[in-house]
């Protein structure tokens, strides 16, 4: 039953590049392990579940399957205690035959700031996948440069994407021109894949037909494949448009996991696709299967979806992407302004005349937090009132006065020059040129006075056209490690330096959780991952390390002092767990942290305070260096505890005869004061 | 004249009184355990016929407090006192009080306990037996009289300070250079006071990379000392043996029947009684050995010989305090295996800080070829006060190699200590090196290989990860959703 696989991990970029050239319709990618997760989910998908459609993926005759990125591996190690690399390695056993897919942002890999050279090269390096796309919400294809050098130089498939939006300025010759510099950078056509990354949904069939049409003319050879959301309602008729005018790989994902802001669902594509003539590369009988299989745990995820829920066509205007949009309401719902919800969509499709750039990551957060801040700054200020005009004047300074500033009054022009003042640091760097050029050039000379008040001039004077790439010097990667190292207090793996780079904090996080509870969010069923185990009798099993394990609650006790003391059966042996609640009363031991603070280098009991020449301490005594200020007995040897520097004593931290913990502090000494000559 | 023993008072803790108590309950004799209060569910007392309290936490009111200790034998009216090693072990005033109260004393005569337990007077009882010692001077009043004695034999830093009554690793330090030498003085009798009530000291040169090798014999009251072939101790740190083994792996036979009748005409020449040991410093280099000290005592290594030999010593220790002759002669000595022991302490494996605290779980090695001695049991607290061996464990085998095999199994198979932390990962980090399984070390293999042993400890165990799994399963099912979800 291999019929179906035309590609597989191993080949060269040029073979793949070839096989899908060659093949009969198109072919599919399914992105239910991760934008369909991302889009719906907020990418609350458990690898746990995601295995199961492993062994379909692999009979299945898929293009790929995107399953790595940079949300779904930053709520992997913060939400679902997951890492990514795992996830490879777990996917690659089970589906050895499907090339795996991840999505990069350009030099921010999948991190939130641009890396420099030697950090993306040793990054790219280390991860096991197979088809890298990547994207610039800038589609300042420069910033590309490394990633591609190191992926084509590994003989992995650079599949570069073109950012789509429809809008006037969004014409085919702007994007023939980004194409342009894609080929040129790629070398040309033979070992990439060209995706149009449509991540709102806002393709209308025509306008998509059409671009794909130019493209083809212009590169016959290039393979397209088309990468579109579901928002606006109409990405089936776009991908039939899109493949009628010669894209050969599609996005979908499974009917059965599909909702209102993902891919479109592939058995639906599938159908309507061969319907109406073009052939799609699938075993559909193991499609079927897959989507079959989702049904037994998509139901552990209902906490996850947004209950702000249905296709919105207004996307076209406003443009918010993917997961972007029902987790833009559940923001509003919590910080209390979801009524202004309307007249913030409305901001952002006037926002989006003025300032020209791809709404996906960090773009579209860059867009949400600007058009938020300033409807919610209006309203706190002038109320409705306040809004309303605010809306009323960019409408017209937009739609009729050509954002012509000399079209309006005084008072008008006054307003719109502090528009943008309380904006965010980010949406200012945007202005400078820190991520590389804007699409269209430069936003117009108000939106820097707005920003930046009378520096504006100044601020335009420091911006700058070069690529962020450009600028980057290269890091000291042995002194992160080293300070991962001291921060774990051991050898970091490569993976976890890695982990690190990308979310220094939340990487720490994970691994600090990883720590405590090893394996859990890998042998869990959702259910007992998400609420443990309900019922004392009730018990989960699962096979560990290759052997049996049953893990079962007897009962959970009161709580008392703050803890609650679990009886668990595990492996048949009756464990009990103190688990501290919130409560939990802290018996804080302070430890020896500053120079001034002598701490114990021992777990023991503190016989003396002192030495027996001159006896006990206290407080304000005066202490020399190197003189014994107390003395430790751990199973009966003793262990002298020396001044560190000449001082006197300000706080005696412990009993005599308290039994102490290493690292507990003893003594906080003042430095003796300078004496002068006499 | 033989006499009956009925009753035996343990005047111990922990590993040794089980020990004990094990071959008494064999005897079908009773015993009497001892406690001072933290210790009072500990495994040793569980084990006896009768416990008495004796006191509070610290040594000196409990388990080195002499007349405790023979009112609680009076009281019970136990008939003879097993001392054990450590606490009053080598205590010739305790031993003397024993037998003046009436009592059998289950251990060499007080007054050969005395001259050996004083190092310096050990030395030249040694010299007169013609027994090659360390040389040194005694009786060291001050750092000076270390410098001059160093200047007039020339000999360079290293050297050695000990209490005169020095023990098990304690009252005695490596000094390494002129500027260390008050402050360990000053501690050396500072330990020697409080843990054997003698401040005098000793000073010797320091033998680098010495081995160090001890033979063991048994003496009745009619004369007859026998020697039950020798055991290497050279696996140590901080002065304590942690690894021992039986045979040497470093003699020969001509050199281990000289070292083993030097033994055995040392231990004659004091009139030795009971069981006791003759320790030895052996230079591999030159193949030469030098007397270190006399253990009037059993010895925590004692297991190895009884494995290679299939003698009780505790039982002939018994058997020679009731009076009787020796059953066996030197030529019915034969060992026929090889042993190994390994100390369980509660520490730390890398920094050997102790680790006290409640045992929450624990499974002691089994199947064939392995001898357990613990000291405690699952759910028993360590307390702060006094050592840290939980457990000692033993293999054997047809030779070395079968037994490293047998001890390996049973550290990284049956073992499982929780709650604490044990020298485990050490312990199989040392058996597992190359040059312990080549048989090449000295005393100083542990501290000159410290990160090495470390950078193999074993991460993960699948018990361990398990149990996290459960601990988190535990966690959500008492506190619900965990808000980072």
């Amino acid at each position: 039953m291999n019929s179906y696989i035309f590609v597989k991990p191993g080949m060269t970029a040029r073979e793949i590049v070839e096989r899908v050239r060659s093949l009969e319709g198109v072919c599919l990618t399914s992105t239910s392990m991760r934008d369909a997760g991302q889009s719906d989910y907020k990418n609350r998908l458990r690898l746990y579940d995601l295995q199961t459609l492993a062994p379909h993926y692999n009979a299945m005759g898929l293009f790929s399957a995107e399953c790595h990125g940079g949300a779904r591996w930053h709520v992997g190690i913060m939400n679902r205690r997951e890492s990514p690399f795992e996830e490879i390695g777990v996917l690659r056993e089970l589906m050895p035959q499907v090339l795996l897919q991840t999505l990069i942002r350009e030099t921010n890999l999948w991190g939130y700031r641009p890396y420099p050279p030697n950090i993306i090269e040793y990054v790219v390096s280390k991860v096991d996948i197979d088809v890298w796309r990547c994207f610039s919400f800038l589609n300042d294809i420069r910033n590309m440069r490394k990633v591609a050098e190191v992926i084509m130089k590994r003989g992995k498939l650079f599949s570069p994407a073109l950012c789509f939006t429809q809008a006037d300025w969004a014409t085919n010759t702007y994007y023939l021109g980004v194409v342009k510099e894609i080929v040129a950078l790629c070398g040309g056509t033979e070992e990439i894949v060209l995706c149009i990354k449509d991540m709102a949904g806002v393709g209308s069939p025509q306008r998509i037909g059409g671009l794909v049409d130019a493209i083809k003319q212009r590169h016959p050879e290039l393979v397209i494949q088309y990468h579109r959301h579901t928002t606006d309602g109409l990405a089936m008729p776009a991908l039939l448009a899109a493949a009628r005018a010669g894209a050969k790989i599609l996005d979908v994902q499974e009917d059965s996991l599909a909702r209102f802001y993902g891919q479109p669902p592939l058995l639906g594509v599938q159908a309507y696709l061969e319907e109406a003539g073009v052939a799609v590369h699938l075993n559909r009988q193991e499609a079927e299967a897959a989507s079959q299989k989702i049904r037994q745990w998509i139901g552990h995820y209902q906490w996850a979806e947004s209950p702000f829920r249905g296709f919105d066509y207004q996307v076209v205007r406003h443009r918010m992407p993917g997961g972007a949009f029902p987790s833009s309401f559940e923001q509003a719902e919590k910080g209390g302004f979801l009524y202004l919800m309307p007249e913030i969509l409305t901001l952002m499709s006037l926002y989006n005349r003025i300032i020209h750039y791809f709404d996906v990551t960090p773009g579209s957060q860059i867009t949400w937090v600007t058009c938020s801040g300033i409807v919610n700054r209006y309203m706190k200020e002038r109320g409705v009132a306040g809004v309303r005009h605010i809306l009323r004047l960019l409408t017209r300074f937009v739609e009729e006065a050509g954002q012509e500033m000399e079209a309006l009054s005084q008072d008008e022009r006054e307003e719109l020059l502090t528009l943008f003042r309380t904006a965010s640091g980010d949406f200012k760097n945007l202005l400078l040129g820190k991520y590389g050029k804007l699409p269209l050039g430069w936003p117009a000379d108000w939106v820097y006075q707005s920003a930046f008040g009378e520096e504006w001039e100044k601020k335009i004077g420091e911006r700058s056209e070069r690529s962020p790439l450009d600028s980057l010097k290269d890091e000291d990667l042995n002194k992160q490690k080293n300070d991962l190292a001291a921060a774990l207090d051991r050898e970091p793996g490569e993976d976890e330096l890695i982990l690190y780079l990308m979310h220094p904090k939340d990487a720490l996080d994970y691994l600090a959780f990883r720590e405590v509870y090893g394996e859990a969010a890998l042998v869990l069923p959702s259910d007992v991952w998400r609420e443990g185990l309900q019922k004392p009798g009730s018990a989960v099993e699962f096979s560990f390390w290759g052997k049996p394990c049953s893990i079962g609650l007897v009962s959970v006790g009161d709580e008392h002092e703050g803890f609650i003391h679990v009886v668990m059966k595990v492996n048949n042996s009756t464990r009990v767990f103190a688990v501290g609640t919130p409560r939990a009363k802290k018996t804080e031991i302070r430890m020896a942290a500053g120079p001034k603070d002598v701490g114990a280098p021992i777990n023991g009991n503190l016989w003396r305070i002192g030495n027996p020449e001159r006896g006990s301490l206290k407080a304000g005594d005066i202490v020399h260096k190197g003189e014994e200020i107390a003395n430790i007995e751990a199973m009966k040897m003793e262990n002298a505890i020396l001044a560190p520097f000449d001082g006197q004593i300000a706080e005696v931290c412990i009993r005599l005869n308290e039994v102490v913990r290493e690292g507990q502090l003893l003594f906080v000494l003042e430095k003796a004061e300078e004496q002068g000559e006499h | 004249m033989e006499r009956k023993i009925n009753k035996v008072l343990v005047a111990n803790r922990g590993v040794p009184a089980v020990r004990i108590m094990h071959t008494c309950r064999d005897r079908k004799i009773k015993t009497t355990a001892v406690y001072s209060t933290p210790d009072r569910l500990a495994q040793h007392v569980a084990m006896a016929n009768i416990a008495v309290h004796i006191g509070d936490a610290p040594p000196g009111d409990s388990y080195l407090n002499i007349e405790k200790m023979i009112n609680a034998a009076l009281e019970t009216k136990s008939d003879a006192v097993h001392p054990g090693w450590g606490f009053l072990a080598e205590n010739d005033t305790f031993a003397r009080k024993v037998i003046d109260a009436g009592l059998t004393w289950i251990g060499p005569p007080p007054g050969v306990i005395r001259s050996m337990g004083d190092k310096i007077e050990a030395k030249k009882i040694a010299v007169r037996a013609n027994l090659p010692v360390i040389p040194g001077i005694s009786n060291v009043a001050g750092a000076a009289e270390i410098k001059e004695w160093m200047e007039r034999e020339k000999i360079d830093f290293p050297i050695m300070i000990k209490a005169s009554a020095s023990g098990g690793g304690k009252g005695m330090l490596k000094v390494e250079g002129e500027g260390q030498v008050p402050s360990a003085l000053a501690r050396v009798r500072s330990e020697g006071m409080k843990s054997f009530g003698d401040d005098k000291v000793l000073v010797e040169k320091y033998v680098e990379r010495g081995r160090h090798i001890e033979v063991q014999v048994v003496a009745d009251q009619y004369g007859h000392v026998l020697h039950l072939f020798e055991r290497e101790c050279t696996i140590q740190r901080r002065n304590q043996k942690i690894i021992e083994e039986a045979p040497s792996p470093t003699l020969d036979d001509d050199l281990r029947q000289e070292i083993c009748f030097a033994a055995v005409r040392l231990m004659r020449e004091i009139g030795y009684v009971s069981a006791g040991t003759v320790e030895f410093l052996f230079d591999s280099t030159s193949r030469k050995y030098y007397f270190l000290e006399v253990n009037t005592r059993l010895q925590v290594e004692h297991g190895i010989t009884e494995l290679v030999t299939g003698l009780d010593i505790v039982g002939i220790m018994l058997d020679v305090a009731m009076g009787k002759p020796l059953p066996f002669k030197q030529s019915d000595i034969h060992p026929n295996r090889w042993a190994l022991e390994v100390r369980l302490n509660a520490e730390d494996p890398r920094t050997f800080n102790p680790s006290f605290g409640n045992i929450t779980r624990l499974y002691s090695p089994q199947g064939p070829a392995v001898r357990i001695s613990p000291g405690y049991y699952e759910g028993a607290d360590i307390p702060p006060y006094y050592d840290s061996l939980i457990m000692l464990i033993m293999a054997t085998g047809a030779d070395r190699e079968d037994a490293v095999r047998v001890m390996d199994r049973a550290i990284s198979r049956n073992l499982r200590v929780e709650g604490v932390k044990t020298l485990a990962p050490l312990l199989l980090s040392i058996i597992r090196h190359p040059q312990f399984i080549a048989g090449e070390f000295s005393t100083r293999f542990i501290e000159e290989r410290m990160d090495e042993l470390v950078s193999k400890f074993i991460e993960k165990d699948s018990e361990d990860e398990m149990l996290k799994v459960a601990r988190y399963v535990a966690e959500v099912s008492a506190l619900g959703i965990p808000k980072w979800m």
